[in-house]
Order: structure tokens, then sequence, then C-alpha cells
């Protein structure tokens, strides 16, 4: 095994000393180019621009203002406070039921997808091939058509409605157990695993205390993958919830959308479905800045190559 | 969890329910019924169309702006790299709504770009909505495979770039050598996980309709849509089962032809 | 004053955390709501006036509780009815449907006839065509709740604008106004469609047509009657002329935008529309008026229904004892009023032919009082409209058939009808029912 330059930054900050050394590890910063990705950041955030300018707007602006000038008045506060009333405040509600969806169900699925892709690569065992293919499949059935034979098995089970019915199918994350599985086959040396084998350590024991501190890195990567899903979520917990005390944000969001673009004389509400998107947006921008040390770790991961 | 919708599903594809009579076996009619159903072939050609054209520019994109990052050249890295890979945060509902009024004719961007030029392009006409939709999922998935790719980049270790040039190599020639070579085996995931994601197609071409007049979203759009418009409305939930079933089989097929092409290729160097 | 009333009525309605329910036994319910036993009563709504008469059913009902659940509009909730009946779990007691939805779900036997309730001695108490509206195959499925009689909403200062001083009376009136209102410029359009089944039907009701018979699990279906042919004449005479405005679609942004500006000059659409419209058009108010749906024939009093829904009780809901007794609260007994109050459009005669409500004004619409015109337009809508069993499955498919017509202009409405009614054969009959 050979270690090389390892954690990113670091190469850097040596080259770049005396501050005026332009090299491989440090080169001239070129206006042009980054004029050209600006340009495909503006691409990326003009709608979340959108999404903020219109969330500061009535509803009597909101449909008589164009979308990307402000409202006249500015009531972003009012929407805010409106938000979190509507309908006796049950947007608290699907708050604190996303947040529980996302710890467990992040959690619990990046361990899976550790010890999946731990066995999967570093493991031999009859059917492999099989098993390597069904997940494959499961990536690729489409979701929505198994979504009514899943709800079939839960409403047998007696466990539609309840935050099983979302937890569970959660749990699986064949694009964790995926990345795992790659990030496994590079980051954690056989031989480490040999020697501890040799050593006397049985097999869950190996993973615990061997592999996976060295999968530290790329579980975050996973978890994070988890949560912004399962944050994201929608078409499930629709087919499995009724009771509207259940729901995550977006099925509730996109239920206070329909209020008012389905014929009839449902509350029309767009300020509210603006600013709760912008409000269910904000904790996973947070969470992406807040974890960009992870996410360097997670990415560095690759510079330990055997 | 894997398996047992699947079985599920497989023993519903051989039943028809119907409004007046309930559940009776049919065999493999369901299949034989599919096969000549015109609605569901066009859904198909709709989503590898898609794939054929949006994908390679999303991942040629994202590889760009990975290379570009990588490059250390750019001013503001860090900022620009998180500001790409945001959109990925947002939910396909809400990103959805957002590009609806964005592009929207009449009020959005385009009914004011249309007035100021005095054209009358209509990004949801039912020659164009398939274009809007791959730009909001170019939007939504340009910073996921950019990740993928930057990291990818990361791995490769900085003597070899520093070898190169001490050899005389330029910029162009370490990205044509070293750094391309690289991103073999991420743009076999990447364009398995992009081809998945495109026959799974459903959030866009579901919420659109409703925001915008005869963008020619039909209820047989993408075959996802199909089969949850057969399941839900026509309650014709072995009808969708089939249908599920044979375009999980055809996804994993081509999965696993990348997949298996991807690898070896991989392996020859 | 009102405000904090609707405060403490919301109070009241707070849904308390789901508990699994310890109904011991469903038949308790069935003696009337008789003993001490505690049963609780779900309802699936997206009717948010509901709410408001259950603070007054459980204060008369201590032994019976109710819970308002919002399960989806429409479509949604149809489905979702579906799948808990198919799953035999979490089927709720009371549900909303669309009138169009009542033969899809009571056909197949998912409803529970009404009639073992006594529900009969309720009937005089509905407009006609509404109470046929949840009648099928001769036996009441559901109770009328609230009602769309199809009414002109038009915008006088934009047909003043146009140099009309009159809202158009009959469709040839309508047709002129339109060339007129055309001739304002660009924008300007007397409605917009973009191929709204439920408002071409009110067309062919209003003109006599019959499209849909159904008797028993047979279904008839014919677009070429007179009626019928006379409706669809017209509409594609307006099309074709570029007198509706094809860009827009209904409950879209860009609707309210138009209407909030005044370019769409009017809407033939379900007096619901009284409601939301001032929300959707703030800028407008003070614009528009109502008046009855303009006549084939002058001197003609003749109206349709273009939406509403009713309340009906699954077949396999648990406690239909105590749901009927809600239902029968709600829509005709003690808690009708609050919902009226809340702004529910109802088709009881009670409440249309009452002074108060015939009287009252309305300032978002000029002052005008609306309550006189949307009653009369209940009291004329014609009867014997029927819809086939599977209309929700057919209005779901209808864009696929009609969008390259109003994209395109290629075809006929004649034409993509005849289509509908070859597709709706074939699915009919693949769905166990005899349709031709």
């Amino acid at each position: 095994m050979r270690r090389t330059t390892s954690r990113p930054g670091e190469a850097g900050k040596t080259s770049g000393r005396g501050g005026r050394l332009h090299t491989v590890g440090n080169p001239r910063k070129s206006t042009t180019l980054t004029v050209m990705t600006s340009l495909f950041t503006l691409y990326c955030l003009l709608p979340l621009v959108w999404l903020a300018i219109n969330a500061t707007k009535s509803q009597a602006d909101f449909v008589s203002s164009f979308g990307l000038a402000p409202g006249r008045e500015f009531a972003l506060w009012d929407n805010i406070v409106e938000v979190f009333r509507y309908q006796d405040g049950i947007f608290s509600r699907w708050l604190l039921n996303t947040v529980l969806y996302v710890v467990v169900g992040a959690t619990v699925s990046t361990f899976l997808a550790a010890l999946g892709g731990y066995a999967l690569a570093k493991l031999d065992f009859t059917g492999k091939r099989v098993f390597l293919l069904v997940v494959l499949g499961s990536i690729s059935v489409p979701g929505i058509a198994l979504a009514i034979p899943q709800f079939l098995l839960f409403a047998q089970l007696g466990m539609t409605d309840t935050p099983w019915a979302v937890l569970i199918p959660s749990f699986i994350n064949p694009f964790g157990l995926y990345l795992m599985w790659v990030f496994t086959a590079e980051a954690v040396p056989t031989g480490l695993l040999e020697a501890a084998k040799i050593d006397g350590a049985g097999e869950f024991r190996t993973f615990l205390q061997i592999a996976l501190p060295l999968l530290a890195p790329a579980s975050v990567t996973v978890l994070l993958f988890s949560f912004v899903s399962i944050w994201n979520n929608y078409f499930l917990p629709l087919i499995m919830l009724k009771d509207p005390n259940w729901y995550p944000l977006t099925v509730g969001i996109n239920q206070w959308n329909k209020l008012g673009s389905t014929a009839g004389n449902g509350a029309l509400v767009q300020n509210l479905v603006i600013t709760s998107s912008l409000l269910t947006i904000v904790p996973l921008i947070i969470a992406f800045l807040g974890l960009q040390r992870y996410w360097q770790s997670g990415l560095s991961l690759g510079a330990v190559k055997g | 969890m894997f398996i047992v919708p699947i079985v599920y599903a497989a023993y519903l594809s051989f039943f028809q329910d119907k409004l007046v009579g309930g559940n009776t076996f049919v065999g493999l009619a369901n299949y034989g019924k599919l096969f000549q159903d015109t609605q569901f072939w066009d859904g198909v050609g709709r989503v590898v169309r898609f794939t054929l054209v949006q994908v390679p520019l999303m991942l040629i994109l994202s590889m760009a702006l990975a290379l570009a990052l990588d490059s250390l050249r750019l001013h503001g890295a860090k900022f620009l790299r998180v500001t790409i890979f945001l959109p990925y945060a947002v939910p396909a509902i809400v990103s959805t709504l957002m590009w609806g009024f964005l592009l929207g004719i009449k009020y959005g961007l385009f009914g004011s770009l249309n007035e100021a030029l005095g054209t009358d392009f209509n990004p949801f006409a039912p020659d164009t909505t398939l274009i809007s939709i791959g730009v909001v999922v170019t939007w939504a998935f340009t910073g996921f495979n950019m990740l993928i790719f930057y990291a990818a980049l990361k791995a490769v270790p900085r003597e070899l770039y520093e070898a190169a040039a001490i050899d005389g190599a330029n910029e162009l020639q370490i990205v044509r050598a070293i750094k391309l070579p690289a991103l073999r085996g991420s743009l076999v995931v990447t364009v398995i996980f992009s081809i998945i994601g495109t026959f799974q197609m459903f959030n866009e071409p579901q919420i659109l309709p409703s925001m915008v007049a005869n963008s020619g979203v039909t209820t047989f759009y993408t075959p996802n849509l199909y089969a949850y418009n057969l399941a839900f409305t026509g309650s014709q939930q072995g009808y969708a089962a089939t249908l599920a079933l044979v375009m999980a089989a055809i996804t994993v097929a081509v999965a696993y032809a990348v997949q298996i092409r991807g690898l070896r290729n991989a392996s020859d160097h | 004053m009102r405000l904090s009333q609707k405060a403490r009525l919301l109070a009241g309605v707070l849904v308390p955390m789901l508990a699994l329910t310890a109904c011991s036994g469903g038949s308790g319910s069935a003696t009337g709501g008789g003993g001490d036993e505690q049963v609780k009563v779900t309802v699936w709504s997206w009717d948010g006036t509901v709410e408001r008469a259950v603070p007054g059913f459980q204060a008369a009902n201590p032994n019976i509780k109710v819970e308002v659940v919002n399960a989806g509009s429409s479509q949604d909730e149809y489905k979702a009815l579906d799948n808990a009946i198919q799953a035999g779990s979490g089927v709720p007691d009371l549900v909303m449907f669309e009138y169009f939805a009542v033969p899809y779900f009571a056909v197949p036997g998912k409803l529970a006839d009404l009639g073992e309730f006594g529900v009969d001695k309720l009937k005089q108490d509905y407009v006609p065509a509404a109470w046929s509206d949840v009648t099928v195959n001769g036996k009441v499925y559901a109770l009328p709740s609230d009602y769309g009689p199809s009414a002109m909403f038009y915008n006088v200062t934009t047909l003043k604008k146009a140099g009309i001083e009159e809202p158009p009376a009959t469709w040839d009136e309508y047709y002129e106004a339109a060339k007129k209102i055309r001739a304002l410029g660009d924008d300007y359009y007397i409605a917009q469609d973009t191929g709204d089944i439920f408002f071409l039907l009110s067309l062919i009701w209003q003109a006599g047509g019959r499209p849909f018979k159904v008797d028993g699990n047979k279904v008839h279906i014919d677009f070429t009657d007179a009626g019928t042919a006379k409706a669809v004449a017209f509409w594609q005479k307006m099309l074709d002329e570029g007198l509706i405005n094809t860009k827009i679609t209904g409950w879209s942004d860009d609707w309210n935008r138009a209407l909030n500006d005044g370019t769409l000059a009017t809407q033939t659409m379900g007096g619901w529309l009284t409601s939301t419209l001032p929300e959707r058009a703030p800028k407008a108010a003070g614009d528009f008026r109502v008046a009855l749906m303009p006549q084939w024939q002058q001197g003609d009093k003749v109206g349709a229904a273009n939406g509403g829904s009713s309340f009906g009780i699954p077949a396999a809901a648990e406690h239909k004892q105590a749901a009927f007794k809600f239902l029968e609260y709600f829509t005709h007994g003690g808690g009708l009023s609050s919902r009226v109050d809340a702004g529910a459009f109802v088709p009881n005669v009670s409440v249309l032919e009452n002074k108060a409500f015939q009287t009252k004004t309305n300032t978002y619409f000029g002052d005008q009082k609306v309550g006189a015109v949307l009653a009369e337009a209940s009291e004329i809508v014609g009867s014997g409209w029927q819809y086939s069993p599977f209309f929700e499955w057919a209005r779901s498919i209808y864009g696929d058939l009609a969008s390259p017509f109003y994209t395109t202009g290629k075809g006929s409405l004649a034409e993509i009808l005849e289509q509908w009614r070859q597709r709706c054969i074939q699915y009919g009959n693949e769905q166990g029912f005899q349709v031709d």
C-alpha cells in the first residue's frame, strides 16, 4: 500500500508558499474558466432566487407581480408565521415527521449499506452474483409501480398510515449499497481484514472494528445522499399515508398546492406553498454548507489507494 | 424488501382486476397486450430519446465542471461547487413548480422574453416540453454527477500531475492522459444511474400538466406515468404490474450491459 | 367577532394525534348510537367547510367522535379510497365524491345504499338535478354537499371596454361579444379552453344532449344526438374563429393572472367559483358579476351543472349508522348553516329559497345579490343527466385525445368525442360493463 499526498488542501498549501509560485498544485487562477463556470451557477441559482423573491410576496402580490420583481409589500415574515399557523400549525408536525424519517431512515440505511457493500466487496459467498443482480435490479425497478404491491403488502400487515410504512422501505438503499461497495473495494485493504481474521476476529467483528472506521468518510457521503433522498421522498409517503399528521413536508406542501390548482373552491395559498418550499430547502442547504468538511473527507477517500 | 414486492407484482401480472366481476386469472394475456400497446412503446421511445440526448449532454457538462473545479484554476471554487450541487437538494415537487412558473409563457420568464423580443416561443408546446423537462432534470442532477466525477479526480495522486508536468506535458495533455481515464469508473456509475433515473421519470411530467396548457404530456408520456395512471385511475393493477416488471427488465438489461461493458473496459486499463 | 368564533371552532377541531382506535365491535353503533360506547367516524374531505359542522355535532352526540381528514383532492382521494378498499383496511366511514365519481363507486358495490337509513324523506330538500346526481340505478348512494350550477361570471369593465353593455343572454350574443372582445387586442379573449371536458359537457347538458345512458351494468354512449351536436358545433365555431384563448389552462397560475388583469372577460363555470374568485383575482374586485348561462334560445331558461360534490358511505365502512348521522347533520340538519356561512354553496332548497341568502349582497361582485342568481341557476339545471361509471378514467384520458386538436387545430371536437367514445367502449367492456 502506498500512501499518497492525502488530505486535499495540504498540497496547495505547501506548493503555494510564497504565494506567487504557480505550480501544478497551485496553478494561476483563470478568469475565463471562472466566468464560464459562473454562468452555469446562474442557471443553478435562478430558480432558487425566484423562490426566495416570491416567498416575500403576499398572495395578492404573487398573482399580480412579475416573478423576478419584488412585491409591493415585504411579506416574508407574515408568510412564515402563516405557514406555521395554517391548518392548526400542521407544518411543524410535517417538519418533525420529516426529521424523524430522515434521521432514522438515513442512519439505518447507511449502516445496512455499509454492511452490504462490505459483504459484496470483501466476502465470497454463494449467490454473490445473483445478489448483485438483485441490487442492480432493485435500483432499476420503477419504484412507483412497485409502490402498489408494496402498499398492499403493508396494508396486509396493518402498517399503512403509520411511520413504519415510510421508514421500512427507506432502510433499503440500493444506491448507497452500490457506493459503499465501490468505496469498500478501494478503501479497505484486504490484507488488513485477513490479518484481523488471523487474529481470531469474527466476520461481523472484523466489519465493525476494522472496516467500519475505514468506511467512516464514505459513510458520511452515503448518509448525506440518504438524507437528501428521504427528505425529498414524495411518492411513497403519498401512497402509504392518509393521515396528514404523519405526512412529510413534500406531501404536505403538494397538498397545499393542489388545494388551489384543482378545480373547485379549495383555498388558494400559493404564498404558503412557496414559503414552505423555501423553508423545506433551507435545512438541506444548511446541511450541505455545514457538512462541507465531511464532504471533503468523504471525497478524499479515494486518495487512499492500494 | 427487494424481492417481495417484485414477486407480488409478478403474481398480480397474471390477473385482471375488473370493476365489475372482480379479479380473474388471465395467464399471460397482460404481457401479450403490453407488447402490442402502442401507448407503452410511445413512452419507452420517449425516455430512450431523452436518454440519448439529455444524459450525454448532462454528463459532459458535469465532467467539464468537475475538471474545471479540479484544475484549481477557479476563483471561489468552493462557492461554485456548493452552488452547482445545491439543486440536488430541492425536492422534485418544488423544482417542477419553480420551473413551471419560471418558464411560463404568459407571465413567466419566457413570457417576458417573448414580449421583449417579439417572439412566440413556447417552452411547453408538445414539441418543446421534453426539452424543458430536460432543462429541469439537467438543473437538478448536473451537480450530483459533477460531485461523483470530482470525487474520482480527487482520488488521483497529485504527484502524477507533477511528474507529467516535469515531463513537459501541458494541461490538456494531462487531462487527456491522466484525468479522463481516471473518470472511467465513475462514468459507468453515472451513466447507469442516469439511465435508471430517466427510465423512471415521473414527477416532472406528472406535475407539469396542471401548470401549463396542452404541453403534450399524455397519461402515457413515460412508462412510469402510464403505470401509475393504469393502476390508480384505470384500476388496472394487474396490467400496471406487468408494465412495471417489463420496464424493470428492460432497465436492468440496459444497466447490466453498461456495467459489463464498463467494467471490462476498466479492467483493460 | 367573526374571527374569534372562527378561532374557537378551529380549536375545537384540532385533530388529535392518530391513536389506534379501540373500536371494539363495529356493530355497536348500528343500534343508532345508543349506549355509551364511543364511536369514531373518519371523514375524508377536501371541502374545508365540513369541519365547521363538527363541534356542533359532537356536542349533540357525545358518544360519536368525528375526525375530518384531507386524504387528497379529487383523483388522489379516489385512488386512496380504492387502495383502502382493496387492502381491506383504513376504509373511512364517510367520503367526499364529485358527482361524476358516485357511479364509479356505486355500480361495483363499493358504496352503501343509503335507502336503509330512510334517506328518501330528505329528497324534497334538494334541487332535483342534484338529487339525480347521487341516484344510481334508482338507489341513493350519497347526499349532495355542494353544488355547481353553471353560471356566467363576467368582467363588466372588460365588456364595457369592448362596447358591450349587457352580458350576453344567448350563445349567439356570446359569439358576437366574443368578436368584439377579441378586437380589443392580443391578450383579450371572452374565455379560455384548453380541452376542459366539464365545460364542454355543461354546454351539451344545457343543449339537451344526454351522451351517457346507464342502466345497471349497461352503458350507452352517444355523442351524435341533436343537443350534443348543436353544442359541439357551436364551440367548434368559437375555437375555429380564434375567439377562445387556448394557451391558458384553468386553475393555473397564468389563469389566475389573466383573471386579475381582466383579459379573460367571462368564465362559464360552476357557481362555486364565487368563493374562490376573490382569492384568485383580488385586483379585479368589483369588476365581476354573475349571470345565468347564456341560453340556446332567446327566452329559454335551462341550465346545467359543472362540478359539485357529495358524501357517501363506503360499503366497507365500520360505523355506517354514526356516519349517516353526521352526514345528515352537515348536509341537511343543524350543521348546514355553519357551512353556508363559511362559503359552501349547497343545493338545499331550504337554503336557496331563504330570504337572507337571496338578498345578501357581495362586495366583490359589486354588491350584486349573487345568491339569488345562483339559486335560480340551480333550480333550472336540466334533468336526466348521467355519467358513465368509469367517467373518472374517461376524463383522465380525454386530455390525451383533445391535446393535439387544441395545439395544432387539426381535427375537430366531434372527431375527438368519437375517439373518446371508442376508447370508453373498449375500456368499459374490459372492465366488465356492457358498453356500446
